[in-house]
């Protein structure tokens, strides 16, 4: 009966919609109001209950195109998203400019790219011009980090 | 009289040297943009919004709309030469536009292509021109009710028109909603769902969201394909030449497909994907040789080219006099715009004229620029297709990252980007549809607002919703648009199992 990922997501979705309700009536009330804080959420809640066991007994899983990621793949997406992770915990401690020079080198070379000294022109000119056109063009300061510019 | 006055002035915004480059660059980055398979309009506006800080709203509008047109533009160019569209209003392009190219008729596909694209947006643009203004005041006289019926038309129609189950299109929307109801209530100050964070008070912004959704798990299918080369070496593109004959073949869908597109454009939830496949049906349809069509013929071609690129245009007219976006992509537009300030809707013909009137006035320049472009450069343009996957994956999540930390300068909005991400390839997986998340995300807090004013101005009575005929029309339109979709779906399975029982008997 669960078979299908669709009414797995209408499950995990109905449980969303439970603990989005929850919350909803936790909301504090305000004495005057008309149509309170909490009315527009309570209403949310109870909408996406009612899709999510509309999706579980619908089960549209005819519109779902195949999709046969292979392990391999998935590994690489995990750790694209965990050098981005990296990124942004390193992003302010050492500034723009190095922290996305190892990015655009190590996320590339792992992605499959070969050309060492194109690889390294772009990771250095790109972020350079970048850096300089948000900070003195843009007016929009992007971290420092130990740099002296 | 009015009219000619007003884009006299538009033009007079336009014609400065700063708002030419502008044209020029937005039409020039969203054909670029555009042309990437998959790195659509909404990505290309998203990725340019941080340059638009600081400008003032006419420029930053005419660079945002440059964007648009350019991406649909230049989405057709790796339709007609890879077979792959750039943005999914330019897969009816491919049908007859990539059989050219195996031809050897590259060069007079992409001519064909840009003609259509040139005629079908400057006659929108002249629609948009006398359409707009006529409605934003009948607009002005909307209250809360009207509005808050139009937003849920909007939303409705949206998702009952994307691609696939309409119960996961409505999910999507509600999920949109609910994620609209993070932050500081603007009218009890109430916290909702901050959990006493600092960085949820004034809400997710929505340039996040937008990014995450659409750039960022665009990001995630590249890196599935990136040893599917973008370009199968052959880049001669051929002679751009059309024959007079050829012309006159394509100068009647290019005539009625300008005003289809424009038409559907206006409409919510319609856009230039449903434009270019009802053009492209239409034309096959009426063709005295339907069986050409998909075997590289030029009507088949021309007809979703002029269309999608009307479209485009007509979707503005919601935008601008409404402040309702139809499509996700002016949902994001909506939300460039409220980033540098103004609000669009009816009293935005008066207090920024020069913002609606530059823009519409931008169009005509934009439009002559992309014709220039991508006629004679393409063969050079196309060039971009040679980028490497793997170098174009980091280069994209670099400007995605730069675009929300100019935002708030928050690295706290950065780990929401990446969650959004995430959020938006596994519904990429489960095909829930992005663009009513992110219009319902748009919508929501204005839609809140409406709802909240009609009932405090009725002090709580419902009954306020059908007291304007114009409410009580949109609020039945929204309800048809949820129900046409079960209605058509029930009748086409009843048609063919007739048809399997015809079969079999």
């Amino acid at each position: 009966m669960l078979a299908s990922v669709e009414r797995k997501v209408a499950i995990v979705l109905l449980l969303i919609s439970i603990l989005y309700l929850f919350l909803s009536f936790q909301l504090p009330a305000f004495p005057y109001a008309i149509v309170d804080a909490d009315a527009l959420p309570k209403g949310l809640g109870f909408l996406l209950a009612a899709l999510s066991i509309l999706l579980f007994i619908l089960n549209p899983t005819e519109d779902r195109k195949k999709s046969d990621i292979k392990k391999d793949e998935v590994l690489m997406l995990l750790a694209v998203s965990g050098l981005i992770f990296v990124y942004i915990l390193l992003f302010e401690l050492l500034g723009f400019v190095i922290v996305t020079i190892l990015f655009l080198l190590v996320t590339s070379r792992m992605l499959g790219y070969t050309k060492r000294k194109t690889l390294i022109a772009v990771s250095i000119g790109f972020t350079l011009v970048l850096y300089f056109s948000f900070n003195y063009l843009l007016q929009i300061y992007l971290p420092q980090g130990p740099l002296p510019f | 009289m009015d009219t000619i006055s007003n884009m006299l002035y538009g033009f007079q915004v336009v014609l400065t040297f700063q708002n030419i480059l502008f044209v020029f660059i937005g039409v020039l980055a969203g054909t670029l943009i555009g042309m990437l398979p998959g790195l659509g309009p909404i990505s290309a506006i998203a990725i340019m919004i941080p340059l638009s800080y600081g400008m003032d709203p006419a420029s930053a509008l005419i660079l945002m709309a440059g964007v648009y047109y350019g991406a649909v533009f230049g989405g057709s160019t790796s339709s007609i030469l890879l077979n792959a569209p750039g943005i999914s209003g330019t897969v009816a392009t491919s049908f007859d536009g990539y059989p050219l190219a195996k031809q050897g008729k590259a060069g007079k596909a992409l001519a064909i292509a840009a003609i259509s694209s040139f005629a079908g947006g400057t006659v929108s643009v002249v629609a948009l021109m006398l359409v707009a203004p006529l409605m934003a005041s009948f607009a002005v006289s909307f209250g809360p009710t009207e509005y808050f019926a139009l937003m849920l038309l909007g939303l409705t129609a949206i998702a009952s028109l994307s691609e696939g189950s309409t119960v996961k299109a409505l999910i999507s929307a509600t999920i949109g909603l609910i994620i609209a109801t993070i932050g500081v209530d603007q009218q009890t100050g109430t916290q909702r769902f901050t959990f006493g964070n600092p960085n949820l008070l004034e809400g997710i912004d929505f340039l996040i969201i937008a990014l995450g959704l659409f750039a960022l798990a665009e990001v995630c299918s590249l890196i599935l394909s990136r040893k599917s080369k973008m370009m199968d070496g052959n880049s001669n593109v051929g002679s751009l030449k059309i024959t007079r004959q050829e012309a006159k073949e394509i100068s009647g869908p290019i005539a009625r497909h300008s005003v289809l597109g424009f038409i559907l454009g206006v409409l919510p939830g319609a856009g230039a994907t449903i434009a270019s496949f009802m053009s492209y049906i239409t034309e096959k349809k009426i063709s005295k040789d339907p069986s050409s069509f998909g075997k590289g013929n030029i009507k088949g071609l021309a007809a979703p080219e002029t269309s999608n690129n009307a479209a485009t245009s007509g979707a503005f007219v919601p935008l601008l006099t409404l402040g309702i976006p139809g499509s996700g992509t002016t949902a994001v537009l909506l939300g460039a715009l409220l980033v540098v300030g103004v609000q669009p809707g009816p009293l935005m013909l008066t207090d920024h004229p020069d913002v609606f009137w530059g823009v519409i006035a931008s169009m005509y320049l934009g439009n002559l620029f992309l014709l220039v472009l991508n006629l004679p450069l393409i063969p050079f343009i196309a060039r971009i297709l040679y980028i490497p996957k793997a170098l174009l994956i980091s280069l994209v999540i670099i400007f995605c990252m730069i675009g929300v930390y100019g935002v708030s300068f928050s690295t706290f909005d950065l780990y929401l980007l990446l969650a959004f991400g995430v959020m938006g390839f596994i519904m990429r997986l489960l095909n829930f549809p992005a663009a009513p998340l992110i219009l319902a995300f748009i919508l929501g807090g204005m839609m809140e607002q409406s709802f909240r004013q009609a009932l405090t101005i009725s002090n709580g009575s419902y009954v306020t919703f059908f007291d304007s005929t114009v409410t009580v029309v949109l609020l039945i339109l929204s309800l048809l648009s949820l129900t046409l979709p079960i209605i058509k779906s029930k009748l086409s399975k009843k048609t063919a199992e007739e048809e399997k029982e015809h079969l079999a008997s």
